[in-house]
């Protein structure tokens, strides 16, 4: 389907895909199986400039928007979601900075993540504060110059690996979700640890850790927004970034629908190919529908938000859910497709299977956004 | 330092038909790429514009006005500018021909330090072209080369590659050197010069455009060597066997099947 791609966003989607198909797919595998943080890959993510393609001009970036963020994590999710993640997390660690930071942040920050030269994290999750944001337990306390930030981040992607962490904590336990904050934390802080390294099922490229603070002492001007807004930062950079869950979760559907399509035109049974049988059709057909289907809704949501929109809360939510479901359904369908060889790990389906699941869950449960979407819809009759 | 790198704009060999009355390779837009060796030559160009950021890289190509979207994959790669020799009067040119047309070229542009080609073009494969440029051009050429570093702006550490062989050089400016394929790995474009390769218009001659060009001695006619006929080599059927572990009679055939490649 043509989605009328601008000049600049089919060269960006081009090289993305130059880079996912040349590169991604021949360490993907390896990078799997050996839980290898992809850092070669985002080197060449820099030098080829698409680390800065949604970052704004006047910070050193290409100053496309969030569907050209969405158009990279979309091609090098076809290859390797948990490659494409590495890249994304820094997406969702920028954009607060983007939306709320002091010009000096961005000016000390932004340029840096722009060129490569810094990976960005975002760290709200705790063990007992997953889909209940507000429950966070982490929190700072105001002294001097500083804040003292104490508490544990858990399931934080790019921990350990990235250099600025954007952290939310509580400032004011008394008044609620309005009672926390979000803090800039640079790696090497004093009294700031990564913990330990979660074994995934999926995305195992990519590193999932714990944050420790241990009366981590960070500088008053790292405070994002004012004390007391980081509930409606974490949320209103969601708003931007759950179309990045989106697009990774139909690079994942098209790579797996991709393999089992080429394998289904190859695989002779009965004399014929699978392509010939009816019930193998259906599903292919299925396949293609879905995912043409979530790409425009996806890609309908990037534009709605980049045009300048106010409120894109329930789109947001709406393309990070079926664009999931979809994933999921899809690469369980290329692996009952391929049968035996789906089920292995000589092909890359089984791993897409894995890596498909991780969507429905992180920045949001599907059924949270499943409230959002009917809490939006129930206000707006 | 002005570095200019001869890129051949080839069919696809696995797309490649040949035109059985003018006994020319078909040369359609679609299946058109960039002689993979020439780009090795690039890269070594690139690499010393990385090191001395103050040089151009210049890229020449001869062929049909078709070969203009190939030619623009070379700025998105960071050349400065690209030229392309383009005139029907070149049609059928053999590597003799091409070599003139292209020393001619080089003569009417700028002056250069440096000239890289690949050692061969995939479709031709005569490897003639870069030394014949090198003589009409009156100055030094290397052949085989795989690693090009630089002493100074003036002075270059070559490798060339014979066998297994590697001899190192240290050559002095200006020099024609010929890159072997796959001995760099070839950069990915940036996203700025993919941009900037939107709008670029590559610098097209023609041969009225160059200095002192003997008309006589290019195209079909002025070429010194012609195509009798062609023929596509027949392919023994290749057949795969799959052999257990572990049996001898089985390690027997494996290695009856290894004697008969040795």
């Amino acid at each position: 389907m043509d989605y009328f791609l601008t000049d600049s966003q089919k060269i960006i989607k081009r090289l993305a895909k130059k880079i996912s198909d040349e590169v991604i797919s021949k360490v993907a595998g390896k990078y799997d199986k050996e839980g290898i943080f992809p850092r070669d890959i985002l080197d060449l993510l820099a030098y080829t400039e698409l680390t800065g393609v949604y970052i704004p001009k006047e910070y050193g970036g290409f100053g496309g928007g969030v569907l050209e963020m969405c158009l990279v994590v979309e091609e090098l999710s076809r290859n390797c979601a948990g490659i494409a993640v590495s890249y994304a997390a820094t997406a969702l660690g920028a954009y607060p900075i983007m939306l709320y930071g002091t010009e000096n942040q961005k000016k000390k920050y932004l340029p840096k993540i722009a060129k490569g030269e810094a990976i960005a994290a975002f760290a709200l999750t705790e063990a007992d504060a997953g889909s209940d944001v507000s429950s966070i337990k982490t929190v700072a306390e105001k002294d001097g110059d500083f804040y003292i930030l104490n508490g544990n981040k858990h399931w934080i992607t790019n921990g350990g690996e990235a250099d600025i962490y954007v952290v939310f904590a509580v400032t004011d336990k008394s008044k609620g979700p309005r009672g926390i904050s979000a803090f800039i934390v640079e790696k090497g802080y004093e009294g700031f640890y990564c913990g330990k390294k979660e074994d995934k099922m999926g995305i195992r490229a990519s590193s999932t850790t714990e944050l420790i603070f241990e009366n981590c002492k960070v500088p008053k001007e790292n405070l994002l927004g004012r004390e007391g807004t980081g509930f409606i930062i974490a949320m209103k950079t969601f708003d931007r970034t759950r179309p990045g869950v989106a697009a990774m979760a139909i690079g994942i559907a098209q790579g797996a629908y991709e393999h089992a399509l080429r394998y289904a035109k190859e695989r002779i049974q009965f004399g014929q190919p699978l392509t010939s049988f009816q019930a193998i059709q259906h599903m292919l057909a299925d396949m293609y529908i879905n995912i043409e289907a979530a790409r425009a809704l996806l890609y309908s949501t990037c534009r709605m938000i980049d045009s300048g929109a106010k409120d894109y809360t329930k789109e947001s939510s709406a393309c990070k859910v079926f664009a999931s479901d979809v994933a999921m359904k899809i690469t369980i369908d290329a692996v009952q497709i391929m049968g035996g060889n789906g089920y292995v790990k000589d092909y890359p389906v089984e791993k897409m299977m894995r890596d498909a699941k991780v969507t429905q869950i992180f920045e949001g449960a599907n059924q949270i956004q499943r409230n959002i979407i009917a809490s939006e819809i129930v206000k707006e009759l | 330092m002005n570095i200019l790198v001869c890129v051949k704009q080839i069919v696809d060999p696995d797309k490649i038909e040949y035109n059985s009355t003018t006994k020319t390779i078909k040369r359609s837009s679609q299946h058109l790429m960039n002689n993979p060796a020439d780009l090795n030559a690039l890269e070594f160009a690139l690499r010393l514009k990385d090191i001395f950021p103050d040089s151009r890289v210049y890229t020449l190509s001869m062929g049909s006005l078709e070969c203009k979207e190939k030619v623009k994959e070379l700025i998105e790669l960071g050349v400065d500018e690209a030229i392309l020799l383009s005139d029907k009067r070149l049609a059928g040119s053999d590597a003799s021909a091409t070599s003139y047309a292209l020393s001619c070229a080089i003569e009417t542009l700028e002056r250069f330090d440096l000239i890289l080609c690949g050692d061969h073009s995939l479709d031709g494969e005569t490897s003639i072209v870069p030394p014949q440029i090198a003589e009409y051009l009156g100055i030094c050429h290397i052949a085989s080369v795989v690693d090009i570093k630089p002493k100074d702006k003036d002075t270059l550490e070559i490798v060339k590659k014979v066998e297994n062989i590697l001899a190192k050089f240290e050559v002095k400016l200006p020099m024609l050197l010929s890159v072997k394929k796959d001995s760099n790995f070839v950069r990915f474009p940036k996203l700025s010069f993919m941009i900037r390769a939107l709008s670029y218009e590559p610098k097209v001659l023609s041969l009225d455009d160059l200095r002192d060009i003997d008309v006589k001695r290019i195209g079909l006619e002025g070429s010194k060597t012609a195509v009798d006929d062609f023929e596509k080599e027949k392919m023994e059927s290749i057949s795969c066997k799959i052999y257990e572990q572990g049996s001898i009679s089985e390690i027997e055939c494996i290695a009856e099947v290894i004697l008969k490649f040795i």
